[in-house]
């Protein structure tokens, strides 16, 4: 077993006011951390590459709650009601749309930053829980195909790994634009973790650097997406859906022009979705917080109508069934899921198993220069839990079925939380959930996914 | 909450009596809507059919006495009175929802996702009067019908696009269709005779009506579709 962080219970650090006003008063435009920057900058000559994804304080769904039902709604009951979670991705073109149990999906993650043992993990719970898992920048792992009833396969950029033999094995297939953690930049793979297989999946030398190009090599523009995805269906005939994956910046123009380049699913990654290396200025200084993204998503497909054809994925930060509720009521069909699976298979957990014995992994973590809990070094192949590493020591700490045992856990704790919330709102089914069953805890968040205020009727920026 | 009460008569004797029948049938349902009520009545002009509206804010014995609802005469007419939910006490937001000169709609319950299909009718072209989650369920009905549906049909597709509650009992120029949700609780009690069809929120509504020791009284099962024509 893995270990639960303890919960935090003090202030870590004193509050602002509580700064002396002497000789340590802090600056706020230089912060201990903004001096610890600069020092490091001055030191190193690069810039700062980590993984996970943006850990500022974003405006999110939890700014959100629900107007659950008592005396003008009717509530349905828990136990005995039935609340439908099935969804149907990519039925605009595809003539075999993706059919899924829950609207939760796990998203792309590749081959080379993941162990294999983890995306096998990955692989066998989405089965178990009857959803799809993605490929990555990597290609496809046998594995992973093995392992995943439903495989969405990424044409990526880089095209790493892509080749015919395997996007005819697919079941979908998702044409990265861009991701939510670096939208407009490109993927990045430090040497250390291109082991031989990893270098022979991407035809590329072992041991170097690999960096991942941020824009496609034969497509630029919504014009020539248009024949690349023409060529993917007729490679494929016409079976597969396309899903389209954007990281969100100017959503409300790019899910229309996704939409008429023939995407059958439009994927939008806001700014807290994670990745397993790039810079920290881009993960925290690009792209929109997933909140403002789905509703201006949602808003775009229904612009042009297309809302009941095309449907809309959502990503970036998602962790609980109230965070895949309330992507659902702003309008999203589904969501995907990076770093929250990872955590349910140990990502940050100070302990691993081995042989049935639990190893603390608390010095391996700080070896990094981080701890249990704040890990963010996916970059690095040194997973101290066997995860995010092609290192076959560390890939030992992670045990794929007692991993997916955990991902099945978690993902069924999810769809129960997200049914709760559902029923509670008297849905019988979860895609009925509407933008109208909640309400803003702040001004901002009310603006952003375009609800009122909690108490009011002010939604800000609406004519009323 | 509301109250329902409808009456399809078959037999042409007993056309006469339509408001004198219904209107106590509607009085019983005071208790359940205490805020507004309203009527729409069916009658044969030469070779048409006419549907008459009458609504307003009160209790249904004031409405009726208003609107001399006791001496109208014709072969169905459908009743609700209303106690407001989510939308305003006035005479636009009372039922029945009449979308078309021929169709009226009255429901008792509340819909969960009436927001999403309303903006998909708005954007169509529909046009709403009022805020009313059931003035959603009446135009789309229509929509359906105008697109080809017949009233079962229509009412099929409430059953597969709307979430919530609901009983609803929908007329058109010839039909008389009740319809309940899948998880039926909200009250619904029919009386079938030779001579008329009645429907009552509950059964003391029907109380009234003669020979119903003889009628056949049942509830109707949840999602099932009951049409009666002329
Ligand atoms: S524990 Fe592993 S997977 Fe989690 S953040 Fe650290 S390096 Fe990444």
């Amino acid at each position: 077993m893995t270990e639960m962080l303890p919960r935090p219970t003090a202030r870590a650090e004193p509050a602002a006011d509580e700064i002396p006003a002497d000789g340590r008063r802090r600056s706020h435009t230089f912060p201990p951390e903004s001096i610890a920057q600069i020092q490091r900058m001055a030191e190193e000559g690069h810039y700062e590459i980590r993984g996970w994804g943006a850990k500022r304080a974003l405006p999110s769904f939890d700014d959100l709650t629900f107007l659950t039902a008592s005396i003008s709604r009717y509530p349905l009951e828990g136990y005995r009601e039935k609340c439908e979670t099935r969804t149907v991705l990519g039925s605009r073109f595809a003539s075999k749309p993706i059919e899924l149990d829950i609207p939760i999906t796990i998203a792309g993650m590749s081959f080379g930053s993941l162990s294999a043992a983890a995306k096998t993990a990955l692989g066998t719970a989405a089965t178990a829980v009857g959803t799809s898992t993605t490929t990555g920048d990597g290609g496809m792992s046998t594995e992973e195909r093995a392992a995943s009833q439903l495989l969405v396969y990424q044409c990526l950029p880089s095209r790493y790994g892509f080749n015919l033999a395997d996007l005819r094995k697919a079941d979908a297939i998702e044409i990265v634009v861009g991701q939510g953690a670096k939208p407009g930049g490109g993927g990045m793979l430090l040497g250390q973790k291109v082991s031989d297989r990893v270098a022979g999946m991407r035809t590329l030398p072992p041991g170097v650097d690999q960096r991942s190009a941020s824009r496609h090599p034969d497509w630029v523009g919504p014009d020539d997406l248009r024949i690349k995805i023409e060529e993917l269906r007729e490679a494929t005939s016409w079976e597969k859906p396309v899903y389209v994956k954007l990281g969100a910046t100017r959503v409300t123009n790019d899910v229309k022009l996704a939409v008429a380049a023939g995407a059958d699913v439009v994927v939008v990654d806001g700014m807290q979705g994670g990745t397993g290396a790039t810079q920290d200025v881009f993960l925290e200084n690009a792209g929109i917080p997933t909140l403002p993204a789905v509703r201006q998503a949602a808003a775009a497909l229904r612009e042009i109508e297309m809302e009941d054809q095309v449907q809309l994925v959502v990503s970036g930060g998602i962790r609980s069934g109230s965070d895949v509720a309330k992507a659902l009521a702003l309008g999203a069909d589904a969501v995907s899921l990076g770093v929250a699976p990872l955590v349910a298979l140990g990502c940050n957990s100070r302990t691993y198993q081995r042989d049935g014995i639990s190893h603390d992994a608390t010095e391996d973590y700080r070896a990094l220069g981080t701890e249990p809990g704040h890990c963010h070094k996916m970059h690095t192949g040194q997973c101290p839990v066997g995860i995010a590493t092609q290192d076959p020591e560390l890939e030992a700490r992670l045990d794929a079925a007692a991993g997916a045992r955990r991902v099945i856990n978690y993902l069924k704790s999810v769809t129960m939380e997200l049914t709760t919330l559902a029923r509670a709102c008297g849905k019988s089914d979860v895609h009925n959930l509407e933008p109208e069953d909640l309400v803003a805890l702040t001004v901002e968040a009310a603006a952003m996914a375009g609800v009122p205020l909690a108490g009011t009727n002010w939604i800000p920026g609406e004519q009323r | 909450m509301c109250g329902i009460v409808g009456l399809h008569l078959k037999n042409p004797a007993l056309h006469g009596q339509l408001g004198s029948l219904l209107a106590p049938m509607l009085d019983c349902m005071t208790s359940r809507g205490p805020d507004s009520a309203g009527l729409a009545l069916y009658h044969d002009e030469g070779a048409r059919t006419v549907m008459d509206v009458y609504k307003d804010v009160g209790l249904p014995k004031e409405i009726c006495a208003r609107y001399d609802i006791a001496s109208r005469t014709g072969f169905q007419g459908i009743g609700h009175t209303r106690m407001a939910t989510e939308s305003a006490v006035t005479t636009e937001h009372s039922h029945p929802f009449t979308p078309t000169e021929q169709l009226a709609l009255v429901h008792n319950g509340s819909f969960s996702n009436h927001a999403t299909i309303r903006r998909r009718l708005v954007r169509e072209g529909h046009v709403f009067d009022t805020d009313n989650d059931s003035e959603v369920a009446a135009r789309y009905i229509a929509d359906q019908m105008t697109k080809g549906a017949d009233l079962d049909d229509a009412m099929r597709m409430v059953l597969k696009e709307f979430d919530g509650f609901f009983t609803l009992l929908v007329t058109t120029s010839s039909q008389f269709a009740v319809l309940r949700d899948s998880f039926a609780c909200k009250p619904a009690v029919v009386a079938e005779t030779a001579d008329y069809v009645a429907f009552g929120s509950e059964y003391h509504a029907l109380a009234s009506l003669p020979g119903l020791a003889e009628a056949t009284v049942f509830e109707p099962s949840p999602e099932v579709v009951y049409t009666w024509s002329r």
